[in-house]
Protein backbone atom coordinates (compact mmCIF):
# COMPACT_ATOMS: atom_id res chain seq x y z
CA UNK A 1 0.00 0.00 0.00
CA UNK A 2 1.41 3.36 -1.11
CA UNK A 3 0.15 6.72 0.08
CA UNK A 4 0.67 9.96 -1.81
CA UNK A 5 -0.41 13.42 -0.76
CA UNK A 6 -1.53 16.25 -2.98
CA UNK A 7 -3.05 19.59 -2.22
CA UNK A 8 -5.79 21.78 -3.67
CA UNK A 9 -5.72 25.06 -1.74
CA UNK A 10 -6.50 24.02 1.86
CA UNK A 11 -7.78 20.58 0.89
CA UNK A 12 -5.38 17.64 1.20
CA UNK A 13 -5.98 14.67 -1.03
CA UNK A 14 -4.66 11.34 0.22
CA UNK A 15 -4.24 8.98 -2.73
CA UNK A 16 -3.98 5.37 -1.63
CA UNK A 17 -2.76 2.65 -3.97
CA UNK A 18 -2.71 -1.09 -3.22
CA UNK A 19 -4.16 -3.33 -0.53
CA UNK A 20 -5.56 -1.71 2.63
CA UNK A 21 -5.03 -4.85 4.66
CA UNK A 22 -3.97 -6.07 8.07
CA UNK A 23 -0.31 -5.49 7.25
CA UNK A 24 -0.48 -1.98 5.90
CA UNK A 25 -3.66 -0.14 6.85
CA UNK A 26 -2.00 1.40 9.94
CA UNK A 27 -0.03 3.71 7.60
CA UNK A 28 -3.16 5.75 6.96
CA UNK A 29 -3.82 6.18 10.68
CA UNK A 30 -0.23 7.31 11.26
CA UNK A 31 -0.31 9.79 8.41
CA UNK A 32 -3.60 11.40 9.44
CA UNK A 33 -2.48 11.59 13.09
CA UNK A 34 0.53 13.63 11.90
CA UNK A 35 -1.63 15.81 9.65
CA UNK A 36 -4.01 16.56 12.53
CA UNK A 37 -1.06 17.84 14.55
CA UNK A 38 -0.38 20.27 11.73
CA UNK A 39 -3.98 21.50 11.98
CA UNK A 40 -4.93 20.38 8.51
CA UNK A 41 -8.72 20.58 8.44
CA UNK A 42 -9.92 19.35 5.03
CA UNK A 43 -9.28 15.82 3.82
CA UNK A 44 -10.18 13.67 0.84
CA UNK A 45 -9.19 10.00 0.92
CA UNK A 46 -9.07 8.73 -2.65
CA UNK A 47 -9.61 4.96 -2.94
CA UNK A 48 -9.55 4.85 -6.76
CA UNK A 49 -6.52 2.54 -6.78
CA UNK A 50 -7.55 0.33 -3.86
CA UNK A 51 -9.01 -3.00 -4.96
CA UNK A 52 -8.74 -4.89 -1.66
CA UNK A 53 -9.73 -3.82 1.82
CA UNK A 54 -10.21 -5.89 4.97
CA UNK A 55 -11.42 -5.16 8.51
CA UNK A 56 -8.10 -3.45 9.29
CA UNK A 57 -8.60 -1.14 6.31
CA UNK A 58 -12.17 -0.42 7.37
CA UNK A 59 -10.82 0.07 10.91
CA UNK A 60 -8.33 2.66 9.65
CA UNK A 61 -11.12 4.54 7.85
CA UNK A 62 -13.27 4.41 11.01
CA UNK A 63 -10.40 5.69 13.12
CA UNK A 64 -9.70 8.59 10.78
CA UNK A 65 -13.40 9.43 10.37
CA UNK A 66 -13.95 9.49 14.11
CA UNK A 67 -10.76 11.41 14.98
CA UNK A 68 -11.52 14.14 12.43
CA UNK A 69 -15.19 14.36 13.40
CA UNK A 70 -14.28 14.97 17.03
CA UNK A 71 -12.06 17.87 15.94
CA UNK A 72 -14.75 19.20 13.59
CA UNK A 73 -12.43 18.68 10.64
CA UNK A 74 -13.87 17.56 7.31
CA UNK A 75 -13.27 14.21 5.62
CA UNK A 76 -14.71 12.85 2.40
CA UNK A 77 -13.95 9.43 0.95
CA UNK A 78 -13.89 9.26 -2.85
CA UNK A 79 -13.98 6.50 -5.46
CA UNK A 80 -15.35 3.72 -3.26
CA UNK A 81 -15.79 0.97 -5.82
CA UNK A 82 -15.74 -2.77 -6.51
CA UNK A 83 -14.73 -5.00 -3.63
CA UNK A 84 -14.05 -2.02 -1.36
CA UNK A 85 -17.67 -1.00 -1.80
CA UNK A 86 -18.81 -4.59 -1.16
CA UNK A 87 -16.82 -4.81 2.10
CA UNK A 88 -18.09 -1.45 3.40
CA UNK A 89 -21.61 -2.52 2.43
CA UNK A 90 -21.20 -5.68 4.52
CA UNK A 91 -20.36 -3.55 7.55
CA UNK A 92 -23.50 -1.46 6.77
CA UNK A 93 -21.45 1.71 7.19
CA UNK A 94 -21.89 3.18 3.71
CA UNK A 95 -24.13 5.99 5.06
CA UNK A 96 -22.01 6.49 8.16
CA UNK A 97 -18.96 7.51 6.17
CA UNK A 98 -19.08 10.67 4.06
CA UNK A 99 -18.65 9.23 0.61
CA UNK A 100 -18.43 11.15 -2.66
CA UNK A 101 -18.22 9.97 -6.24
CA UNK A 102 -14.72 11.21 -7.05
CA UNK A 103 -12.03 13.67 -6.02
CA UNK A 104 -13.38 16.63 -8.01
CA UNK A 105 -16.85 16.14 -6.51
CA UNK A 106 -15.23 16.01 -3.07
CA UNK A 107 -13.37 19.26 -3.66
CA UNK A 108 -16.58 20.96 -4.81
CA UNK A 109 -18.35 19.72 -1.70
CA UNK A 110 -15.61 20.95 0.64
CA UNK A 111 -15.05 24.38 -0.92
CA UNK A 112 -18.02 26.14 0.75
CA UNK A 113 -16.62 25.23 4.18
CA UNK A 114 -13.24 26.85 3.55
CA UNK A 115 -13.00 30.30 5.00
CA UNK B 1 -33.72 -6.18 10.08
CA UNK B 2 -33.27 -8.32 13.17
CA UNK B 3 -29.84 -8.15 14.76
CA UNK B 4 -27.76 -11.17 13.89
CA UNK B 5 -26.81 -13.26 16.90
CA UNK B 6 -23.78 -15.48 17.15
CA UNK B 7 -24.77 -18.85 18.52
CA UNK B 8 -23.03 -21.65 20.33
CA UNK B 9 -24.28 -24.86 18.75
CA UNK B 10 -21.80 -27.70 18.67
CA UNK B 11 -24.37 -30.12 17.22
CA UNK B 12 -25.03 -27.84 14.25
CA UNK B 13 -24.66 -29.65 10.92
CA UNK B 14 -22.11 -27.00 9.89
CA UNK B 15 -19.64 -28.84 12.15
CA UNK B 16 -20.01 -32.00 10.05
CA UNK B 17 -16.62 -32.16 8.31
CA UNK B 18 -17.39 -35.09 6.03
CA UNK B 19 -15.81 -34.70 2.61
CA UNK B 20 -14.05 -31.44 3.41
CA UNK B 21 -10.48 -30.50 2.53
CA UNK B 22 -8.16 -30.03 5.48
CA UNK B 23 -5.14 -27.81 6.15
CA UNK B 24 -3.25 -26.96 9.31
CA UNK B 25 -1.15 -23.81 9.75
CA UNK B 26 1.19 -22.52 12.46
CA UNK B 27 0.04 -19.22 13.98
CA UNK B 28 2.22 -16.87 11.95
CA UNK B 29 0.53 -13.48 11.62
CA UNK B 30 2.63 -12.57 8.56
CA UNK B 31 1.30 -15.57 6.64
CA UNK B 32 -2.44 -15.03 7.15
CA UNK B 33 -3.16 -13.85 3.61
CA UNK B 34 -0.97 -16.60 2.15
CA UNK B 35 -2.79 -19.30 4.15
CA UNK B 36 -6.06 -17.83 2.92
CA UNK B 37 -4.93 -18.12 -0.70
CA UNK B 38 -4.07 -21.79 -0.16
CA UNK B 39 -7.69 -22.36 0.87
CA UNK B 40 -9.36 -20.12 -1.72
CA UNK B 41 -7.49 -21.78 -4.59
CA UNK B 42 -9.83 -24.76 -4.09
CA UNK B 43 -12.86 -22.60 -4.87
CA UNK B 44 -14.33 -22.87 -8.39
CA UNK B 45 -12.89 -20.17 -10.66
CA UNK B 46 -16.39 -19.05 -11.64
CA UNK B 47 -17.39 -18.39 -8.06
CA UNK B 48 -18.86 -14.91 -7.71
CA UNK B 49 -17.02 -12.20 -5.78
CA UNK B 50 -14.06 -14.40 -5.00
CA UNK B 51 -12.08 -11.47 -3.56
CA UNK B 52 -14.84 -10.97 -0.99
CA UNK B 53 -14.68 -14.66 -0.10
CA UNK B 54 -10.90 -14.35 0.29
CA UNK B 55 -11.28 -11.33 2.54
CA UNK B 56 -13.89 -12.99 4.74
CA UNK B 57 -11.85 -16.18 5.12
CA UNK B 58 -8.74 -14.19 6.02
CA UNK B 59 -10.69 -12.50 8.85
CA UNK B 60 -11.57 -15.90 10.33
CA UNK B 61 -7.96 -17.06 10.11
CA UNK B 62 -6.74 -13.79 11.59
CA UNK B 63 -9.09 -14.21 14.55
CA UNK B 64 -7.81 -17.75 15.10
CA UNK B 65 -4.11 -16.78 14.80
CA UNK B 66 -4.30 -13.59 16.82
CA UNK B 67 -7.15 -13.82 19.32
CA UNK B 68 -7.24 -17.61 19.63
CA UNK B 69 -3.60 -18.63 19.52
CA UNK B 70 -2.14 -15.23 20.49
CA UNK B 71 0.26 -15.58 17.51
CA UNK B 72 2.08 -18.40 19.29
CA UNK B 73 3.86 -20.29 16.44
CA UNK B 74 3.67 -23.52 18.43
CA UNK B 75 -0.11 -23.39 18.27
CA UNK B 76 -1.94 -24.35 15.10
CA UNK B 77 -4.99 -23.25 13.20
CA UNK B 78 -6.95 -26.11 11.65
CA UNK B 79 -9.11 -25.42 8.61
CA UNK B 80 -11.72 -27.64 7.00
CA UNK B 81 -13.29 -26.33 3.82
CA UNK B 82 -15.41 -27.23 0.83
CA UNK B 83 -16.64 -25.15 -2.07
CA UNK B 84 -19.29 -25.64 -4.71
CA UNK B 85 -20.33 -23.23 -7.46
CA UNK B 86 -22.87 -21.57 -5.20
CA UNK B 87 -21.62 -22.45 -1.72
CA UNK B 88 -18.66 -22.04 0.64
CA UNK B 89 -18.45 -23.96 3.92
CA UNK B 90 -15.57 -23.77 6.42
CA UNK B 91 -14.69 -24.80 9.94
CA UNK B 92 -11.77 -22.93 11.54
CA UNK B 93 -10.40 -24.12 14.86
CA UNK B 94 -7.64 -22.75 17.08
CA UNK B 95 -5.97 -23.88 20.30
CA UNK B 96 -7.03 -20.89 22.33
CA UNK B 97 -9.33 -20.45 25.29
CA UNK B 98 -12.34 -19.60 23.16
CA UNK B 99 -14.33 -16.44 22.37
CA UNK B 100 -15.36 -15.55 25.92
CA UNK B 101 -16.89 -12.21 24.98
CA UNK B 102 -19.47 -13.77 22.65
CA UNK B 103 -22.48 -12.72 24.78
CA UNK B 104 -21.11 -9.20 25.09
CA UNK B 105 -20.64 -9.08 21.35
CA UNK B 106 -24.29 -10.08 20.78
CA UNK B 107 -25.48 -7.34 23.14
CA UNK B 108 -23.19 -4.84 21.45
CA UNK B 109 -24.44 -5.83 18.01
CA UNK B 110 -28.04 -5.41 19.15
CA UNK B 111 -27.30 -1.77 20.01
CA UNK B 112 -25.34 -1.30 16.81
CA UNK B 113 -28.22 -2.65 14.74
CA UNK B 114 -30.66 -0.36 16.55
CA UNK B 115 -28.51 2.69 15.71
CA UNK B 116 -28.30 1.59 12.07
CA UNK B 117 -32.07 1.12 11.87
CA UNK B 118 -32.74 4.50 13.40
CA UNK B 119 -29.96 6.02 11.27
CA UNK B 120 -28.65 7.56 14.48
CA UNK B 121 -25.06 8.05 13.33
CA UNK B 122 -24.03 10.03 16.41
CA UNK B 123 -25.03 7.16 18.69
CA UNK B 124 -23.52 4.69 16.22
CA UNK B 125 -20.15 6.28 16.95
CA UNK B 126 -20.06 4.21 20.17
CA UNK B 127 -20.79 0.97 18.32
CA UNK B 128 -18.56 0.95 15.25
CA UNK B 129 -15.92 -1.21 16.86
CA UNK B 130 -16.22 -3.88 19.51
CA UNK B 131 -13.36 -3.91 21.99
CA UNK B 132 -12.79 -5.98 25.10
CA UNK B 133 -10.11 -5.94 27.79
CA UNK B 134 -8.24 -8.38 25.53
CA UNK B 135 -8.15 -6.01 22.54
CA UNK B 136 -5.02 -4.09 21.65
CA UNK B 137 -4.31 -0.96 19.63
CA UNK B 138 -4.20 -2.87 16.36
CA UNK B 139 -7.61 -4.51 16.81
CA UNK B 140 -10.34 -3.02 14.72
CA UNK B 141 -13.32 -4.77 16.24
CA UNK B 142 -15.44 -4.60 13.10
CA UNK B 143 -14.71 -7.91 11.34
CA UNK B 144 -17.53 -9.91 12.94
CA UNK B 145 -20.20 -7.38 11.95
CA UNK B 146 -19.34 -8.04 8.32
CA UNK B 147 -18.94 -11.78 8.93
CA UNK B 148 -22.50 -12.25 10.19
CA UNK B 149 -23.74 -10.49 7.06
CA UNK B 150 -21.51 -12.41 4.65
CA UNK B 151 -21.94 -15.95 6.05
CA UNK B 152 -25.64 -15.96 5.25
CA UNK B 153 -26.28 -19.62 6.01
CA UNK B 154 -24.79 -19.62 9.46
CA UNK B 155 -21.94 -18.65 11.76
CA UNK B 156 -21.81 -20.86 14.87
CA UNK B 157 -19.27 -21.63 17.56
CA UNK B 158 -18.58 -24.91 19.29
CA UNK B 159 -19.06 -25.30 23.03
CA UNK B 160 -15.44 -24.45 23.83
CA UNK B 161 -15.80 -21.41 21.52
CA UNK B 162 -12.46 -22.06 19.84
CA UNK B 163 -13.97 -23.30 16.56
CA UNK B 164 -16.27 -21.45 14.21
CA UNK B 165 -18.30 -23.03 11.41
CA UNK B 166 -19.59 -20.82 8.61
CA UNK B 167 -21.52 -21.20 5.39
CA UNK B 168 -22.23 -18.84 2.52
CA UNK B 169 -24.79 -19.62 -0.19
CA UNK B 170 -24.79 -17.55 -3.33
CA UNK B 171 -28.09 -18.48 -4.93
CA UNK B 172 -30.30 -16.48 -2.62
CA UNK B 173 -29.97 -13.00 -1.27
CA UNK B 174 -31.58 -13.57 2.06
CA UNK B 175 -29.85 -11.63 4.78
CA UNK B 176 -28.15 -13.68 7.42
CA UNK B 177 -30.68 -14.71 9.99
CA UNK B 178 -30.96 -16.09 13.42
CA UNK B 179 -30.53 -19.82 12.98
CA UNK B 180 -33.51 -20.53 15.21
CA UNK B 181 -35.71 -18.98 12.54
CA UNK B 182 -34.92 -21.79 10.12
Amino acid sequence: MEIKLRRNSQIFIIDIEGDMDLYQAYKLKELVAKMIQKNIAYYVINLEKVDYIDSSGVGALLYVHSALKKLKMKLLIANVHGSVKDVINLTQLMDYFNITKDVSAAIQELKPYIT
Amino acid sequence: MAAAQILIDEKNTLFDKTGMFYKKFPSDFRQIRYYTLLIVEKAPAEMKQIYLLEQQISELIKNAVKHGNKSNPEKFVECWFRFEDDMAHLVIQDEGKGFKHLEKWNEFNLERTRCLQERDFDALEQYVSFTSPDSDMTDNGNALFAAVQFWNSGLVFNKKRNAVAVMKKYHHNKPWRHLEDD
